[in-house]
Order: C-alpha cells, then structure tokens, then sequence
C-alpha cells in the first residue's frame, strides 16, 4: 500500500512538474507522464575535429556508403519515434538472411562500392577499402564477414600466394564478382593448429594435375564462409605430398561450383547449419574425393611443383615456408581488431545516449528523478569503457597503417602486435557489450536496440583469424624469443617496443598523487615497469624449467599465468602509446585537454582492473586507493564531455537505435498502430 | 473575417477563428522573400505557439506564386557594398524561421498554388502538410546562381526516395504538383479550384489533429497520373546514377548510360550539370549527403556555415557571378571561377564546412523549445 502510495506521489509530481517547468507561463497542454528530453548539448570540442581523428581516413568515403545504405529498402529502413533506423532484420530465417546479404553485395557491387578493392594499387586504394568495409561492419557483421571472406582471405590468398597468371585471371574477376570465393583451410580437427591439417594433395605427372583429398572426417573443411550456398571457387589448404615427402602446408585453386550453383563432381558440401550469430554468412562443410585440378592452380609465390613434378622452393626453411603462408591471416585480424572497436563505439553511443535521457528514482522528496549517468555508479560502468574504447580506436588506426605500410622488416612486428591487438580489442567489444546492454536495462534487451543482438553477432571475434588466447601466448612467446636472442648477443633491444628495457627501471614514487597520476610520464612508467618485470619473471620462470629437465614448449605452458600477464602488459603499453601519438598529433587545445583526460582514465582504470599491479608490487595498496579515487574523480570530470564523445565516433544516427533518440515516442501506442 | 494588417503588409493575416492564414504578399516579386517577411513570419509563428487559441496555421502565396524563393539580389547588393554580414544576419533569420516550422507543434498547412521555389520551400515543406496543385511548379535552382541549396534542403531532399533528392538538388529540375505529390515533397493533391471550399472546411473543423485534418483534405484530395516524360518514371536510372559518390562519377555514369542510348531526359539532365556552378554542384552534394545522415537542426546550423563562406567568397565567387548573369543582367552566361570541377579539390569544399575565421561571427544558434520534443521531428 505504501508503494502504491509512492507511485502515486511520483506520477503526480510528474504531472505537476511539467507545468510548473514551463517558465513561459503560457498555457501548458497536459502532458501524459514522462516526455522525452533531448540530452543536453555542451560539446567543449569541435565534434568533427575528433571524428577525423578518430576515424582517421576517408571520412567522405565513409558518409558516402552511409548514404548509399541509409537509401536503399534492401537495408530494412524502419521509422521508429519520427527517425529512420537502418538494421537487418534478424527474425528472418537464416536462408533468408543469407539472400539478403548477398542482395545487399549486389546493390553494392552497382554502386562501384568495390572498384579498386583487388585491382588498385597503393596504400591509398588499402585505406579506403579498410574505410568501406568498418562503415559496412556498422551496418551488419554478415555482410561485412560475407565480403572479407571474398575480397580479404580468398582475394588475398590470390594476391599473395599467387603469381601473374592468377593476378591475371582472378584479380579483375574477383573485384566484379564473376566468381565467389571462399578461403578453406580449417578442419573440423584443425583450426588454430593450421600445421596440422590432414587435407592431402599429390601430384600426377602423367597428366600434369594435383589430387586433393579429404583422408578423413576429421580433415573435412569447416566453418569455410561462403561454401554453404554462394561459392563457387576456393582456396584449399592441404598438405602438399611429393614424392612420398610432406612439404607441409601449400594453397590451391579449386572450383565447387558452376556458374549455375551446382556443386562439381568430386566435391561433397554441407551446411554448418544455424548459429548463435552471424546467420547471413552461409558456413560450409566441403569433402574433397581426389579432386583433380590443372597444375598451375597452385599459388606458387612461396613453392611450386614442375611439370615433372619436382619440388621447387626458394624458401628452404618449412617453418618459414609456413610462416609466409600465414601472412594473409593478418588482414584478417586487423579488420576485426578495428571492427571490435567500432561495435564497442556503437554499443556506447547508445547507452550514453540513453543514460543521458532515461531517468531513475529521485534523491529528493518531490525533486525530479536522476538522469542514470548522474549517478556516479553508472558513470563508473560506461565513461571508463568509453576511455578504453578511444585508445583502442587509435590503436586500430595505428594497427591499419602498420599493416598498410608493412615492410619484410616489420612482419614479425605486424604478426605480434595484430595478434596481442585483435585479442584485446575484441574482447575489450565483448565486454563493452555486456555492459551496456546492462546499462541499457530492458530496453537492451529489445533486438531492435542492437546491443544485444551485437553480442550474438560479434562473439565469434574472439576464436576466428586465431583464438585470443592462443594468440596472446603468441605475444608472449615472441616476447620471450626477443629477449633470449637479445640476451644472447648482449645487444640492446630494438625491437618490439621492448626498447625501454634498455634504460634503467623506472621508479614509482612511493606516494602518489592526482597530479603525478595524471602525468603521461608516470603513466608510461609505470606500463612500462610492468612489462619488464613480468618478461624478466616469466623468462626467469621458463628457464627454471628447463632447467629442471622440460622442454621449451612444456616450460612454457607450464608458465601459462605469467604469459597471460605479459601478454596484457605489451598490448596495453601499446595501445597507451598509440593514445599518446595520436594526442599529440591534435591540433585543437580542446581535444588535447578532453583526450589527456581520458587517456589518464584509460590509464588509471587498467591499473585499478588488473590486479597485476597489486600482486607484483608495482602500485602498494595505498597508491592503489589513490588510484581508485582517482577514477571517481574522472568518472564525474568527463561525464559533461560524454555526449561529445560519443557523437564523434562518426556513427549516424540511422545506423544506431530508437533507444538513443526519441524512445518514449518509438514506444507511444500510436507508433505500435502503424 | 478580420484583417488585423494593411494591403500594403509583405505578410497579411487573416484570424477565421481557431486559423491563421499567413499570406505572403509581394505578388510583383513572386512573394520573394524579404528580410521583414522572414522577420513578421518568425513573430508570427512564435506568437502562434505561445497563442492557445490558434489550432493550425495556413500559409499560402499572393499571385501565380506561393515563394519564389529568398530575396538573394538584396543579399547580393549587400556582398557588392562588403557587407556580408547583413546577407548573414538575414540567413540566419530565415534559417531560424526554417527550424522553428520543422519543429512547430501546430499543423501548418501549405497551399502552394503556384511558383514554389528554394527559400519558399523553406517556409512549406518542413511543415506538416503541403498541398500541390495543377498550378504547382517546383524548383532548387541554386547552383545555377552560384549557391547551393540552403534552408534545410540538405534535410528534405536526402529524404525524397533513393537518390532523387540528389537529382533535385543538383540540376535545379522543375518538378509539377504530380510529381510533388509522387516524391513526398507535397502531402497532397488538390485542384486550385478545390482551393477555397477546403480553406472553409478547415476552418469549420478548427482542429489541431493532424489525423483530423489530413482526412478534410484527403476529402478534396485526388491521385493525379504522371506525366509521360516525368522525371519521376527514370527513378532507376537516377538511383543509378545520382548515387555515385562525386559529380565528376556522377556525369560520367549519365554520360555512360546517353551512350548506350539517345535520350532527351539524360541529354538535358548532363546539360544542367555542366551549366551550373562546378563549386555549387561540389559542395550541394556534399550537403546533401552529410544532411542524410543529421537532424534538421545540425542540417541548418551547417548550411549556415557554408552560406557564411560561399558570401565571403574566399574559395568562389561564384554567388555573385551568377546572380548577376541571372538576376541583373539577365545574360545567362555566367562565368564560374573555378571553371572545372577537377580544379576544385578536397580542402576546397571542406573550407566551406569549417567555422568562419571571423571575431565577430558565431554558429547559428537554434531556439531551445522547452514544451516541444526538440529532437528535430520530420515531417517529411
């Protein structure tokens, strides 16, 4: 009874509030209940100053596929609350979602939207087809998985792998869509272990034709994007066997398909059937029985088989053989690395916004109710995942133009910061996305709201292109390596941003302050303290055991905890000073002064989140207090620039949800008629 | 009936009990709009909003013309004396008037019989309902004059079907009641001689239900057919074309399709490109495309900007040339400097975007509604 009072008490302050707000002192027409307030505008900085540097690149590209979406029916345009919203429609079935992608690709393809994307030449033509494709990622993940599949693994499996007469014949074709291709080289017993595939291929000099074959269940191909209904040509990964000799892992050209859909003699197809997420791409099983394809199908830049059938290499070492053919899965992992960061931007834009106009019990007798990002809670919830979610976008941006700009010297930098980046950054999204579909309450819930549904879309991050761990371990171990060969040659580090170790070891003073934790010096410090003392501890560990009799790979399992440490250590100092670069390269002193802010609160909430720092000693539990404090006061420092921040990711507002503008009329009773 | 202003009055009211009827009354100047109209008109519709007897508000034109469009040869004699800044003062009026209609509470009903043209679509196609008639002629004629289209166009017509609005914008095509009607830029059809029997139904109602008044009009209402060679049948070739990202594809896509095929429309349709402003058309498309994607208050304050630089003319003169070759001296051969659209690059048209270098100068700054859901609703 006594809560039926309360309400009561509620709804009618709300009635008499509206009048009484009005300050006009016309005549008011009642309104029913809560109306919608727009959330207030006080951008200190120029919006569009930080979207260029947020997004970095070929912003007039970007706006363009936007409007090239946002204007077409295939795009399900939808009016909720008096705005156009453009999502798929993920209550078709998965047959049905997948006709619309590939609808969608064709309405693209029209629209010159792939021009350039396998025939240009330049960092120039890379950079805008990056632009494209995280503005398509915005848009939906099939769609966008469906055309990295064709331009990304099996276009580039072409590029790379291949020489002239497969440029020639595959490059132009593919950019037009003549063919589909689609990139097999996971089993259903070998995924991250690609050495591993029991796929084998022999040669037939009588006829001048390699053989593939499945041996076994366990070598069919899956999860292979695009088999299942649209491929009709694929890259297969096989074991090249020649003259009773494994030479390991090579590419090769096979068609599926003809150009009517149906599927070739000797090939066996199966469907991956329904998933969690990502319906609209068609995953596939596919059985090769002694397919036999003409010889100069197999992408021969790395190896190649004469006539005869002898085994050609210009690299004699298999593991760097190998090494060479990974080289494409790179591209894949900066592209999801980048579209992580552009799921959590959208998932934040949302909530803030909506925290920014919902509101949620009154403080005061009679006062109003209290905006949810005004509760210091919810601000300590989204403000630091949207610091995290900035220093991850400028990572992405720095991740794009090492990967754009990539020499043979810097592969082995390429292979180590994409891996320790793609698994940061995605699972850094997953998070994001939890929480803000929390913080969004029941209205996260609602499909038609995107967060919820982005967690069903986006989970598949963390294992593709490499699962996170394993790809962390990979950091790790490439740490490790680095620091053994140096330490072997008494040389200074020069690589893999281990250069600091050169220098004495930083000191933390004994007794922070707001001010000294505010310091980009103190900041890199203190970064920089922790992964040197965890390369030290975890080289120091390994040895032991070998020491004790255990081999490398054992030793280093067996040190998996020091290994995950590290690996956080180098991806988090590594995206600190892709922050800094990127700060320092604003022209504006008002974006300087919001982006020191939120790199100090990137910062400090990773020291307050790992609890690395305490466990090792780097920060006592009294500097660890301060810390902490610290991210409360910044919680309430940045909360008046967070409207501005999320609007400067770039992101229209037709591509977010009804949720971020006018919910309560997307929800009136008028709009459920329509 | 009570007339509450003289003959001689550029805005004449009338009060039919719960209606304001807003007629625009410079019949020689085909109801231009001058800087007293646009500011009578932003009182006018502010009082109404405050005014509990007042229900909807019709606004219709004096003459063979609903609005021409903005008094530009007055803004144009400022620019020649080197005062821009009172040419900025009037758009800034007339961009404020805009907002306020886009985001009226009360019905405005447009009746546009006649001549409806850049500004005059300012002040009818942001309200709720616009009535298109056999007499209605439709144009956005500005990058013939050297300026792009302004007055919330970068809202509206990103909004016309597929890319039709880009054609509108670009070409400064003329567009009848029909094909009004067909695109949405008019709500409804009527015949002008209808015209007076729903003024008094109106009236009669004195209702401030959209629903309400939509169905009296829909009573005068009827489907008019398109004509034969309406632009509106080529919707395909437009989609296909228009939606190409820069002018320079987007004539050459026209030029591809007229070499597949001998046709008048796509002839004359490349020949309007190549006629206008080649920093006009750059930086319309632009507009338009960044408009898609904002509401009409950001759409407002960003062709507020860039009509602030386009009379500043540091990167074209072209607004001057062209109001002269057209308004003036009525040759028709404007000289445009940049002559080509190759000459005019990237931070060409992205100085038009950016904040004027200028003490004095300030953002347009929109009225805050406090009773109204101020998140720009459209109407369109």
């Amino acid at each position: 009874m006594e809560n039926a009072n309360f309400r009561t008490q509620i709804l009618t302050r709300h009635l008499q509030n509206h009048a009484v707000d009005s300050s006009s002192g016309a005549a008011v027409s009642r309104a029913p209940c809560l109306s919608y307030a727009p959330p207030e505008a006080s951008a200190s900085f120029d919006v569009s100053s930080m979207r260029k540097l947020m997004d970095g690149h070929n912003l007039g590209e970007r706006d363009w596929l936007f409007n090239l979406m946002a204007q077409s029916k295939l795009f399900n345009p939808r009016l909720r609350g008096g705005k156009v919203f453009v999502a798929p429609d993920y209550n078709q079935s998965m047959e049905q979602q997948r006709e619309m992608t590939m609808k969608r690709i064709q309405y693209l393809l029209d629209r010159g939207v792939f021009e350039g994307w396998m025939t240009g030449t330049g960092s120039e033509a890379e950079m805008r087809k990056l632009a494209l494709l995280e503005v398509i990622t915005i848009f939906d993940h099939s769609l966008a998985i469906k055309i990295g599949v064709h331009f990304f693994l099996w276009g580039g499996a072409i590029q790379f792998f291949g020489t002239k007469r497969h440029h020639d014949k595959w490059l132009r074709a593919t950019e037009t869509y003549l063919m589909k291709g689609c990139f097999a080289m996971t089993e259903l017993g070998h995924g991250s272990n690609v050495r591993g595939i029991e796929t084998i291929t022999t040669y037939d000099p009588r006829t001048e034709e390699f053989i593939i074959n499945t041996p076994c269940e366990s070598a069919q191909k899956y999860w292979i994007g695009g088999a299942a209904n649209h491929a009709t040509h694929t890259v297969v990964f096989s074991q090249l066997n020649i003259e009773g000799k494994n030479e390991g892992v090579h590419a090769f050209i096979t068609q599926i398909r003809d150009a009517d859909g149906n599927i070739c003699p000797n090939i066996r197809i199966a469907d991956c059937g329904h998933k969690i997420g990502l319906n609209g791409v068609d995953n596939g099983r596919i059985w090769f029985d002694n397919v036999r394809i003409p010889r100069e199908n197999i992408l021969n830049s790395v190896a190649d088989v004469s006539s005869d059938g002898k085994y050609l290499s210009a690299i004699k070492d298999a593991d760097q053989r190998f090494g060479a053919f990974m080289a494409p899965l790179t591209s894949g992992r900066v592209t999801i690395a980048v579209s992580a960061v552009y799921m959590a931007k959208m998932s934040l834009a949302i909530a803030i916004r909506y925290s920014l106009t919902r509101r949620a019990f009154s403080i005061t007798p009679n006062g109003a109710e209290v905006l949810l990002l005004d509760y210091p809670s919810h601000q300590r919830r989204l403000l630091p995942l949207l610091a995290k979610t900035y220093a991850m976008s400028f990572a992405g941006n720095y991740l794009k133009l090492l990967y754009v700009r990539r020499t043979p010297q810097l592969i082995k930098t390429l292979h180590v910061v994409s891996s320790g980046l793609k698994a940061a950054l995605t699972w850094h999204n997953m998070r994001t996305l939890q929480e803000c579909r929390e913080a969004c309450g029941g209205q996260g819930l609602k499909t038609e709201n995107r967060i919820g549904q982005l967690k069903a879309e986006y989970d598949v991050q963390s294992t593709f292109e490499g699962d996170n761990n394993v790809l962390m371990q990979q950091v790790s171990k490439a740490l490790l390596a680095e620091y053994v060969a140096t330490k072997r040659k008494n040389k200074p580090f020069k690589e893999l941003g281990l250069e600091h170790m050169n220098k004495p070891s930083p000191t933390i003073p004994s007794q922070l302050s707001s001010s000294i934790v505010h310091s980009s010096q103190f900041q890199n410090d203190i970064f920089c303290l922790r992964e040197r003392d965890l390369l030290n501890r975890f080289a120091a560990e390994v040895s032991k055991y070998q020491a004790q009799g255990e081999s490398k790979e054992s030793a280093f399992n067996a040190s998996y905890q020091l290994a995950e440490d590290l690996g956080r250590a180098f991806t988090d100092l590594a995206i600190l000073q892709t922050f800094v670069e990127a700060e320092n390269s604003a022209s504006d002193a008002s974006l300087k002064n919001v982006l020191s802010l939120v790199r100090s609160m990137y910062v400090l909430v990773t020291l307050d989140e790992d609890p690395a720092f305490l466990r090792y000693g780097y920060l006592t539990t009294e500097n660890a207090a301060v810390v902490r404090k610290e991210v409360a006061n910044l919680c309430s420092e940045i909360r008046p620039h967070a409207l501005a921040l999320v609007d400067s990711f770039g992101i229209p507002d037709a591509f977010l949800s009804p949720i971020a503008f006018d919910w309560v009329a997307a929800n009136a009773w008028s709009a459920s008629q329509d | 009936m009570a007339s509450t202003n003289g003959e001689t009055d550029q805005v004449l009211v009338e009060e039919r009990s719960c209606g304001r009827i807003f007629m625009l009354n410079r019949p020689k100047q085909l109801n231009a709009l001058s800087s007293v109209m646009v500011s009578r008109l932003l009182e006018l519709f502010l009082s109404c909003a405050e005014d509990s007897s007042v229900k909807f508000i019709i606004v219709k034109g004096k003459g063979r013309a609903f609005c021409a469009g903005g008094d530009v040869a007055a803004v144009v004699h400022d620019i020649n004396r080197g005062y821009w800044k009172s040419g900025a003062e009037y758009f800034r009026k007339e961009f404020t008037l805009n907002y306020v209609i886009a985001t009226y509470s009360k019905p405005q009903v447009s009746i546009l019989n006649g001549i409806v043209m850049g500004g005059g679509a300012g002040v009818s196609v942001h309200g709720r309902f616009r009535i298109a008639t056999e007499k209605s002629l439709f144009a956005m004629p500005e990058t013939a004059l050297g300026l792009f289209p302004d007055i919330g166009a970068s809202y509206f017509l990103s909004r016309l079907p597929g890319f039709f609005g880009e054609y509108v914008g670009l070409t400064g095509a003329r567009l009848d009641g029909t094909e009004m009607l067909a695109c949405g830029l008019s709500t409804h059809f009527v015949q002008s001689e209808s015209l007076p029997l729903l003024e008094e139904a109106l009236v009669k109602a004195a209702t401030s239900d959209p629903m309400v008044i939509s169905s009296i009009i829909e009573g005068f209402s009827h489907a008019p057919n398109l004509k034969k060679n309406s632009a509106y049948h080529r919707l395909d070739v437009i989609n296909k074309c228009f939606s190409r990202r820069t002018v320079e594809d987007i004539i050459e896509a026209l030029e591809r399709v007229s070499a597949d095929m001998k046709d008048d429309w796509i002839s004359s349709t490349v020949q309007s490109l190549k006629k206008a402003s080649p920093t006009s058309l750059k930086i319309s498309l632009r507009s338009i495309r960044e408009g898609r994607l904002q509401g009409i208050g950001k759409c407002l304050v960003r062709e507020f900007r860039m009509v602030c630089h386009v009379m500043l003319g540091e990167v074209s003169k072209d607004f001057v040339e062209g109001c002269r070759a057209i308004l003036v001296d009525k040759d028709r051969n404007p000289k445009w400097a940049p002559s080509k659209l190759e000459s005019i690059s990237d931070e060409m048209v992205d100085r038009y975007f950016s904040k004027v270098d200028d003490a004095d100068w300030e953002d347009l700054k929109l009225p805050v509604n406090s009773r109204l859901p101020a998140y720009a609703i459209a109407k369109l």
